[in-house]
């Protein structure tokens, strides 16, 4: 047993011995807590820690294996994420205890504050004292016991897992009900609290799922979807997708659900053009040998940087929304361009890992798949918040793609439609989300960096907060991005376009003097490298691409991503479908796609007389229409529209 | 963005002081708010006097133009005059850091004599007990130029703030008073949804607002309530319902402190207490600098609750 005064030494350094205590199987007690945050976070190994008095926010979070004793109150977010291991807490705790568990068990002999065991998926969290509102909130898994009073809405939208209440049960949540309970359960509860020496003669109640919002009631009729540009290029007030749209709705009765981008046109990088005639482009020897591209994304605050051979990067796509396979295959791709891929939402597979030589890793709010271990093995590591497609809402995932493996992955029931929590169970603010970073960091000893994904919405609030919360760099995801799957109406019509985004962004940096310091990767319908130049031009540190990564690799743009049964075994988890799909062929048109940018930017760049993409400055930009000149404050010179069309034609 | 603290001794003097014990509890949370701290500190008052406290910055002098002096020592002059004119006698003032504060002799009509003020300069504060104290800078920085630690004081709230517009400005700064008012403060941490909805209610019947800031509409909305004599824990009770969105906020009369939080529980608060004082904060951490090494009793607040403590001296 060593011991760690915390009047004496900082949290960070407490972490870094006790981790490495951990490893050479030694005993910690920390002296003096004094309810600081994150004591314990990312320890891994079989070891005891003693907490003498209280902790602060996620006290023994992203453990595997430890067990923890504190001896007072904890502060939010207890055990959060925790696979196995025990924790033991003889006071009260805050917020969400148990957050994210997959494993653990985790006893409070006081009360637990609101939303405890939000998004759990296994393993037990046990409250001695009372519950408060909401506990078992959006669950998956595992097992609540409150021995005391259960609170309001106990149960709240879950979807699987039980909780036993010994005493009152307030309220019941939504989707939640009382079920019956058998005499195995209860025997298995009693021996849970014999090995807690907890004493408690009482009997349960029990809650459970009652089954009414796990699937959408009518699934939506399979159609031969009306593509986007019926829907967008004809002048028709009714056109044919808007009465497909009404057939449709008065079949389902709730709005439709699909994959891609939007469909409706706005201002975007096409309709800006570069000052200087670059007709000669590419015509000049090798511009990919004589302009300088490599790019170092994220190391702003220590952490070991992604170095990319050009400013751009994979943009997040879920193992989920796209197969096993199609991962694969943007990974390798990644590689051979020397490049960053990301893993979206939904967890980190072996396949991917090993496929992408720099990979970031993508955190959302119902932590599916999120854990230490992957973590640990990313390079980057990224805190979604909200998307460019669908800002403000949550993954959606149909029961068709929601398979056995993949549910597992996730932690979560088999053959649901999955409605991703649209906001994390600890950031409700920017005061929540600066511990969480923290959080993240302490749990890998500050070697990785640490980005936040931001759908445009109130950009100008959301980057001062990026920049003042320290993340290293910052994805901002403009109206044109795609999803898997999103309500077609807010696809369409929610969001901001990309254009608007990032020189919102750009000034909001210049407000608080962070230009040049935190970086941004701008995506939401980046193309081809002419729309990675003008991107970069605007202010963007780098780009990111996904639809046009996809198409690459074989999509056909049906639109029908969310249905799972992608033709070309692109988006779906369906093995027959799944076998179409020829991961290394397609990483080599990957590949081969990304040249493409990598020699457009180069010969762009070159053409602009520039040695390098970072010499690329709005300056070299006008705007040829009105919108785009009113988003991006650029000259409007409509004059420039022609050159741009025989640019695009001939290097597009 | 931001934490709060508060803090109150029952029987006064306890040898822990109010300025300093906001000053550790507000330095303890600061990571919630790096840009800007402020105080509201409460000491015993004097019959017939009246505290008043004012932005002045070199640049613009006393805001809004109230004469035709330049620079601070022309603003602080053409304040002094201004109170002269409304019958508010100055026996002591000082000019600090950022403001000038004043203490007056006055028997006239204190909320005439706010709103009068008000549109003549910009004040922080006003009140026979209340002096804000706020600026740019964390708990220490602030206490540097304001000595906030030399304010022994009955009771106070505190507020560290993270700040998104482009330049952070002290005014911004909580703590909040209610405009037209005397001695109420409040300091919030969350996000009134239904704010320009209340502000215009309260608006039509004649209050005024000088930030757009969400947490003063708090203060007014308390204030108006405790001059038709609703006792605050009435107006506490109300308000939850009232006000729409997520928040834990603390609010301080001349002889009380209250807290009300939201029914979502979206915005955490913490407390200890024992027979000498009671002390809220956003987080546990804050409340252990008052007590380094101890493992204290403390409670959290259920969601849609709220409750006051009085100085029982």
């Amino acid at each position: 047993m060593v011991q760690i005064d915390l009047g004496q030494v900082s949290v960070r350094d407490a972490n870094e011995k006790i981790r490495k205590w951990g490893a050479e199987g030694e005993d910690v007690e920390v002296l003096n807590p004094d309810a600081r945050h994150h004591i314990g976070v990312g320890l891994i190994h079989p070891v005891r820690v003693h907490i003498r008095g209280s902790a602060g926010y996620f006290c023994a979070g992203l453990a595997d294996q430890a067990r923890f004793e504190i001896e007072n109150n904890v502060g939010w977010g207890l055990g959060d994420n925790m696979y196995a291991g025990t924790v033991t807490v003889r006071g009260n705790a805050g917020a969400i205890a148990g957050v994210a568990i997959r494993g653990a068990e985790i006893v409070v002999h006081g009360n637990v504050g609101s939303r405890a065991g939000q998004v759990m998926k296994a393993g037990t969290l046990c409250c001695v004292g009372n519950a408060n509102f909401m506990a078992g909130y959006m669950m998956y898994g595992g097992r609540i016991i409150i021995l005391g009073e259960s609170g309001e809405r106990v149960g709240e939208d879950m979807a699987a897992g039980d909780i036993y209440v010994g005493g009152a049960v307030r309220s019941l949540g939504s989707d939640a009900q009382l079920t019956d309970i058998d005499s195995a359960e209860v025997d298995d509860i009693r021996a849970f609290l014999d090995r807690h020496e907890i004493s408690y003669k009482g009997g349960f109640q029990k809650i459970g799922n009652a089954g009414k919002r796990l699937r959408y009631a009518t699934s939506e009729q399979q159609v031969r979807s009306i593509p986007f540009f019926t829907f967008s290029g004809t002048s028709n007030y009714w056109n044919p997708k808007v009465q497909e749209d009404v057939y449709v709705k008065a079949q389902i009765g709730r709005y439709r659900v699909r994959g891609y981008g939007g469909a409706r046109t706005l201002p975007h990088l096409s309709d800006l053009a570069f000052k200087r005639d670059l007709s000669s482009a590419g015509t000049a020897g090798d511009p990919v040998a004589a302009v300088e591209m490599r790019t170092e994304i994220g190391g702003l605050n220590g952490a070991k940087a992604l170095k990319l051979s050009m400013p751009v990067m994979i943009a997040p796509m879920s193992y989920g929304a796209l197969s096993r396979s199609t991962k694969q295959a943007v990974g390798m791709a990644s590689s051979m361009a020397g490049i960053a891929e990301n893993t979206g939402e939904g967890g980190m597979s072996d396949a991917q890992r090993g496929a992408a030589e720099q990979l970031v890793f993508q955190c959302l709010g119902g932590r599916l798949g999120w854990n230490i271990h992957d973590m640990n093995r990313a390079d980057g590591l990224e805190i979604y918040i909200s998307q460019g497609a669908k800002p403000g809402f949550g993954g959606q995932l149909m029961a068709k793609k929601v398979t056995k493996e993949l549910a597992t992955i996730r932690g979560i029931p088999e053959g649901i439609d999955l409605r991703s929590p649209s906001r994390h169970p600890d950031i409700l603010g920017a005061d929540d989300l600066v511990i969480k970073v923290e959080e993240f960091r302490e749990a890998t000893g500050y070697r990785i960096p640490v980005s936040v994904k931001l759908g445009a919405g109130r950009v100008r609030d959301d980057i001062k907060i990026a920049y003042k919360d320290g993340f290293d760099f910052v994805e901002l995801d403009g109206m044109q991005g795609s999803t898997g799957a999103g309500g077609a109406e807010v696809m369409e019509h929610v969001g901001v376009p990309t254009l608007a985004a990032i020189t919102q962004a750009i000034e909001a940096l210049e407000e608080v003097e962070g230009l040049g310091k935190m970086q941004l990767v701008l995506m939401g319908g980046i193309r081809d490298g002419i729309d990675a130049v003008k991107g970069l031009c605007l202010g963007a540190d780098a780009v990111a691409m996904g639809t046009a990564v996809i198409i690459a690799g074989g999509c056909i743009a049906c639109m029908q991503c969310h249905v799972g049964q992608c033709v070309t075994g692109i988006a779906t988890q369906d093995p027959t479908h799944e076998r179409r799909y020829n991961p290394v062929a397609e990483a080599r048109n990957i590949h081969r796609y990304l040249e493409g940018v990598r020699w457009q930017m180069a010969a762009l760049t070159q053409a602009m007389g520039y040695g390098s993409t970072t010499q690329l400055s709005r300056d070299d930009l006008v705007a040829v229409t009105r919108d785009a000149a009113e988003m991006t404050g650029l000259p409007y010179a409509p004059e420039y529209r022609e050159r741009e069309q025989a640019l695009r034609s001939r290097m597009g | 963005m931001c934490g709060i603290a508060g803090v109150m001794f029952k029987h006064g003097d306890t040898g822990l002081g109010t300025g300093q014990a906001l000053i550790d509890m507000l330095d303890g949370c600061q990571h919630r708010g790096p840009d800007s701290t402020g105080f509201a500190l409460y000491e015993d008052a004097k019959p017939g006097e009246l505290r008043l406290r004012f932005l002045v910055e070199e640049e613009k002098g006393a805001s809004d133009g109230i004469g035709h002096n330049s620079g601070v020592e022309g603003a602080i002059a053409d304040i002094r005059r201004t109170l002269e004119e409304h019958g508010a006698e100055v026996v002591d003032d000082e000019h600090v850091g950022n403001s000038y504060r004043a203490v007056v002799r006055f028997s006239g009509d204190v909320q005439k004599l706010t709103y009068d003020m008000e549109h003549a300069a910009t004040l922080i504060s006003i009140g026979e007990s209340l002096d804000i104290r706020k600026d740019v800078g964390g708990a220490h920085d602030v206490d540097d130029v304001f000595h906030v630690r030399d304010v022994q004081g009955t009771h106070g709230l505190g507020h560290v703030r993270l700040a998104t517009e482009s330049e952070v400005k002290p005014e911004a700064a909580h703590p909040f008073w209610a405009t037209g008012f005397t001695d109420i403060a409040i300091v919030h941490n969350g996000q009134i949804t239904n704010y320009w909805k209340m502000r215009r209610r309260l608006e039509r019947r004649g209050f005024e607002f000088h930030t757009d800031n969400d947490s003063e509409l708090i203060a007014v909305y308390l204030a108006d309530k405790l001059a038709n004599e609703v006792p605050l824990e009435d107006a506490l009770k109300t308000s939850i319902d009232d006000l729409d969105g997520t928040f834990s906020f603390l609010v301080s009369t001349k002889d009380e402190i209250g807290y009300a939080k939201d029914h979502l529980a979206a915005k955490p608060m913490i407390m200890y207490e024992n027979d000498d004082m009671i002390a809220i904060a956003s987080e546990e951490v804050s409340l252990n600098r008052l007590f380094p090494g101890r493992a204290l009793d403390t409670r959290e607040p259920p969601p849609g609750s709220y409750g006051t403590w009085s100085r029982l001296t």
